[in-house]
């Protein structure tokens, strides 16, 4: 038996971050972890497919360079390299992470960690023996999530999930992405951009159908045009079967092949073997941990912080709410988890999006003003011909408080940081349009956004006035 | 010739109404019955049908006006009629915003209609309203102080002004926020916007986000905290409750009534196709005990004493926006079928705020029913220019002593309240008893119904 004031089940990017944050309030931290240190975002999720867009952005910007006056001659790629450069990445940031926790005196177990009762949690490696038992005052479920792959789908090796998807060491010729949300699109993008042809299939009338129809629309037309993407929606993809050679499966009339499918339809959260009943922590019908503002469970010494509870599927919404649940259970402040959490997509154009939509605002009939600049009247981005994408604010029209942020383009995902800085601090439009961005940046939209948000954009022409 | 639509008067007390809501826009056909609009008097708010066919021409008193009754406030006609040019009465106020707070305190201030027969001596309360509305008429304030106040978003009315008569000038202003410490006040820009926008005062604003800052939330935490004009019928009942429970003595006397015989009579009464609810029953028991106490139905101002001869029974119903009290006329002279008719047309009027404001005058002693509210006992406050209200509360089966046994009976509390200045513990007690007994007598029922 060891004793523990905190244990941390799960070390993925809500885990981790949880763990060190309660060693540096003082308390004696245990991390259990079944598989690798880091979980999906680093091993199998954000870091290596960041890695591998990284390499395919760049060729695809090599064999799209002429219009710059650049020619890379015939470009080619190694994606067997690419694939190792990945593990390379993912390697040195997993020991990195280990230090990390080395260092701030977290104790690590591997093994499966099973709830024995509400302080107790049992620790069995891989054989299934126990390792140890540990007593723990408080606990924190950051278990995460995997891809649900539904039993019509055909069990083959030429079909499959993003984890193994990461682990090809070559890539399909082409591909068939089943499902038109964040995962599938990014792969997608990544794959074509190497040269694989590549065919989106989303049962919903669009892809990434929670973002407002012009971001939507923006990445679907590049995805098409520019990458030459099939992206076909509005119906599901039936009949998937798996042959010798290839994948197929029926979109209505029509029948679509390729060399592989990527399923990526959705995630599940991880809670089998946990033994959540031995400690009386309920589950919802999905199965997902149910958490109060604070990120407890129904238990009140037990917190579930990241996928596991249902909320915001993304890596730093689980590193925010760790490090919350972390404070609330050594503070003596208690505090919310953060309501408004950003959100990247490393498609090709990439998409940063934050707080309000302009659909959700229809949808609640919010009095709103939107100020949107395009990417062609921005300076540096004709500069660095990165000329297409916009960025779009969602305002109060009450109290020009900024409620939403969109972007769509080339730095996207950097750009979107500001806004979230700006929405969290509740500043007005006409406070981002009084504030100095340097010139010439990308960055200079949002300001022009929130001018034009008043109709007072100076790099657009005036609107004609009707009246 | 354009008709005219006026202010009808809708009772013998109604001296002016507001008009709360036109249910048609100028243009609008209008057909004989249709509801046009809605007023509010102090009593209710009531729909107006029309009497003319047509197009409303002309809305002359808006929304939120009080005018009194007669005023014309619209025409209908047919499209381009001419109007006549005589320009209506000038209304009596407007009513948005503070303006309308002010005149509504002042109406309720200088004594409801309602209570006219009844000359209650009436205390020169303040109503809510005003202390809401309170505003000092004028205040000397240099522009550059109330620049800097607007500013702020803060509340001028609390700084000492230092200027000649003691007119605030920019220095004072920059001293009332050191000694406030505004200057350590945290407040996010969208909430300090918000703020400005409703007219709040942002250092009596909490905050609740990173270190104390005013969020966005706080503010509207405080604007839906605000004070509101309470509606007109609420402002009379919160006067005529002070004035009732202030100027009579109240004394309380209440009694357990065993209701499972009368339950079972009842239900034999609906099996043989004769509905009448409890509440019936109730007002029958204690009309018929009137009679035999006439002091519990009468008035007094401490100096004198009215004795009424007929009863007027009011029965307290509750509607969404708060109490009425419709009355039940000549109580002692209806059979217990017409009290029935009577009870069921009052409460139905009552809960579609259909009883014009004659329907709840005047009434001499009051029962108040929260039966169907599932409560063990409550005190009811009397009405003004009356002397007792009996309360009656959820009959519940309890164990109960019967026939020297303990055994589960279906029990129901009543509670009389009375004005201790006229009627005695005594004579309480004996009407309490009375209408007890006679709910329990199954042989009294059996002989009225």
């Amino acid at each position: 038996m060891e004793k523990f004031d905190v244990t941390v089940i799960g070390s993925g990017p809500g885990g981790y971050p949880a763990a060190i944050r309660a060693a540096q309030l003082g308390a004696s931290v245990a991390i259990i972890e079944k598989e690798e240190i880091g979980g999906t975002c680093l091993n199998w999720g954000c870091i290596p497919t960041k890695t591998l867009i990284a390499s395919s952005e760049l060729f695809h910007r090599m064999n799209h360079s002429a219009a710059l006056g650049l020619s890379a001659g015939k470009a080619a790629f190694d994606y067997t390299a690419m694939s190792k450069r990945k593990d390379d990445v993912v390697g040195k940031l997993r020991s990195g992470v280990g230090t990390l926790l080395k260092g701030n005196g977290v104790k690590v177990f591997n093994g499966t960690g099973s709830f024995a009762g509400r302080n107790r949690i049992a620790v069995t490696g891989a054989d299934g023996k126990e390792v140890v038992m540990i007593e723990t005052g408080a606990t924190i479920i950051a278990t995460g999530s995997e891809s649900t792959v539904p039993g019509f789908i055909p069990k083959d090796s030429r079909i499959v999930e993003s984890k193994a998807f990461l682990a090809l060491t070559k890539l399909p010729a082409s591909l068939i992405v089943l499902g038109g949300g964040v995962i599938g699109c990014e792969f997608a993008c990544m794959a074509a951009q190497l040269g694989s042809k590549v065919t989106v299939v989303e049962m919903l009338e669009d892809i990434l159908i929670t973002l407002d129809a012009d971001v939507r629309r923006e990445l679907r037309g590049s995805m098409e045009k520019q990458l030459g993407i099939r992206v076909l929606t509005g119906k599901p993809l039936e009949k998937i079967a798996a042959g010798k050679t290839v994948v197929s499966g029926m979109f209505g009339d029509e029948k679509v092949e390729a060399e592989m499918m990527i399923v990526a339809i959705g995630r599940r959260p991880v809670t089998a073997g946990l033994g959540l009943e031995k400690a009386g922590i309920e589950k919802n019908k999905a199965g997902f941990i149910p958490v109060d503002e604070y990120c407890r469970t129904s238990v009140a010494t037990i917190y579930a912080i990241g996928d596991v509870n249902g909320g915001i599927q993304l890596a730093h919404a689980a590193t925010s709410q760790g490090v919350t649940a972390a404070e609330n259970i050594l503070g003596r402040q208690r505090r919310k988890a953060e309501k408004l959490v950003p959100s990247c997509i490393f498609t090709s154009p990439e998409i940063g999006s934050v707080g309000l939509t302009e659909q959700a605002a229809k949808e609640k009939s919010l009095n709103i003003k939107v100020g949107k600049f395009s990417f062609a009247a921005l300076g540096k981005a004709m500069a660095s011909g990165e000329d297409r994408g916009f960025v779009k604010w969602v305002v109060d029209a009450n109290t020009d408080q900024l409620l939403g942020a969109h972007a769509v383009g080339a730095h996207a995902t950097e750009l979107i940081s500001e806004a979230a800085t700006a929405i969290r601090a509740e500043l007005t439009a006409e406070e981002i349009g009084r504030t100095v961005h340097c010139h010439p940046t990308f960055s200079e939209a949002w300001m022009e956004a929130a001018h034009a948000a008043h109709g007072a954009c100076i790099h657009a022409a005036p609107r004609r006035k009707n009246i | 010739m354009a008709q005219i639509l006026i202010l009808p008067k809708l009772g013998q007390t109604m001296e002016e109404g507001a008009i709360i809501k036109w249910h048609k826009k100028e243009g609008d056909p209008v057909k004989k019955g249709d509801i046009v609009f809605e007023i509010e008097t102090d009593k209710a708010a009531l729909e107006v049908e029309s009497f003319f066919e047509g197009t409303l021409l002309k809305i002359v008193v808006k929304e939120g006006i009080t005018v009194p009754v007669n005023t014309p406030v619209g025409y209908v006609g047919t499209p381009g009629e001419k109007i006549p040019d005589a320009p209506p009465p000038v209304p009596k106020v407007e009513a948005p915003k503070q303006a309308a707070q002010k005149v509504e305190a002042k109406k309720a201030d200088a004594g409801s209609p309602a209570v006219q027969s009844l000359s209650v001596p009436v205390a020169k309360a303040v109503p809510a309203a005003a202390r809401v509305a309170e505003v000092p008429s004028r205040l000397f304030i240099s522009p550059r102080a109330k620049a800097l106040v607007k500013k702020c978003v803060i509340n001028p009315f609390s700084i000492r002004g230092s200027g000649p008569d003691g007119r605030i000038v920019e220095k004072d202003v920059q001293a009332y926020l050191d000694a406030q410490g505004y200057g350590k006040l945290k407040i996010s820009p969208a909430a300090k916007k918000l703020a400005a926008k409703e007219g709040l005062d942002i250092l009596k604003i909490k905050g609740t986000g990173d270190a104390g800052r005013i969020m966005i939330h706080d503010v509207e935490r405080a604007v839906a905290e605000k004070p509101k004009v309470m509606s007109k019928m609420r402002q009379v009942i919160a006067r005529r409750l002070t004035e009732s429970f202030m100027n009579i003595p109240h004394f309380y006397v209440s009694v357990s009534v065993d209701m499972t015989d009368l339950m079972v009579f009842r239900q034999e009464l609906k099996n043989s196709g004769k509905s009448y609810t409890v509440t019936d029953f109730i007002l029958e028991a204690v009309t018929l005990s009137i009679l035999e106490f006439p002091v519990v139905n009468s008035y007094t101002d401490g100096v004198s004493v009215s004795l009424r001869n007929s009863v007027q029974l009011g029965m307290a119903v509750s509607v969404p926006e708060g109490l009425v009290v419709p009355v039940i006329r000549n109580a002692e002279t209806l059979s217990m079928q017409e009290i029935h008719d009577v009870q069921q047309v009052l409460a139905g009027k009552a809960r579609e705020g259909k009883l014009l404001p004659d329907e709840m005058t005047g009434s001499t002693f009051t029962v108040s029913n929260m039966g169907m509210l599932d409560v063990d006992n409550f005190n009811a406050i009397i009405n003004p220019g009356e002397s007792a209200i009996l309360a009656v509360a959820s009959t519940k089966p309890v164990p109960a002593v019967h026939g020297g046994q303990v055994k589960v009976r279906q029990i129901m509390k009543l509670t009389l309240s009375v004005d201790h200045r006229v009627v005695d513990g005594a004579v309480g007690a004996a009407f309490a008893n009375s209408v007890k007994t006679k709910l329990e007598d199954i042989e009294l029922w059996k002989s009225l119904t």
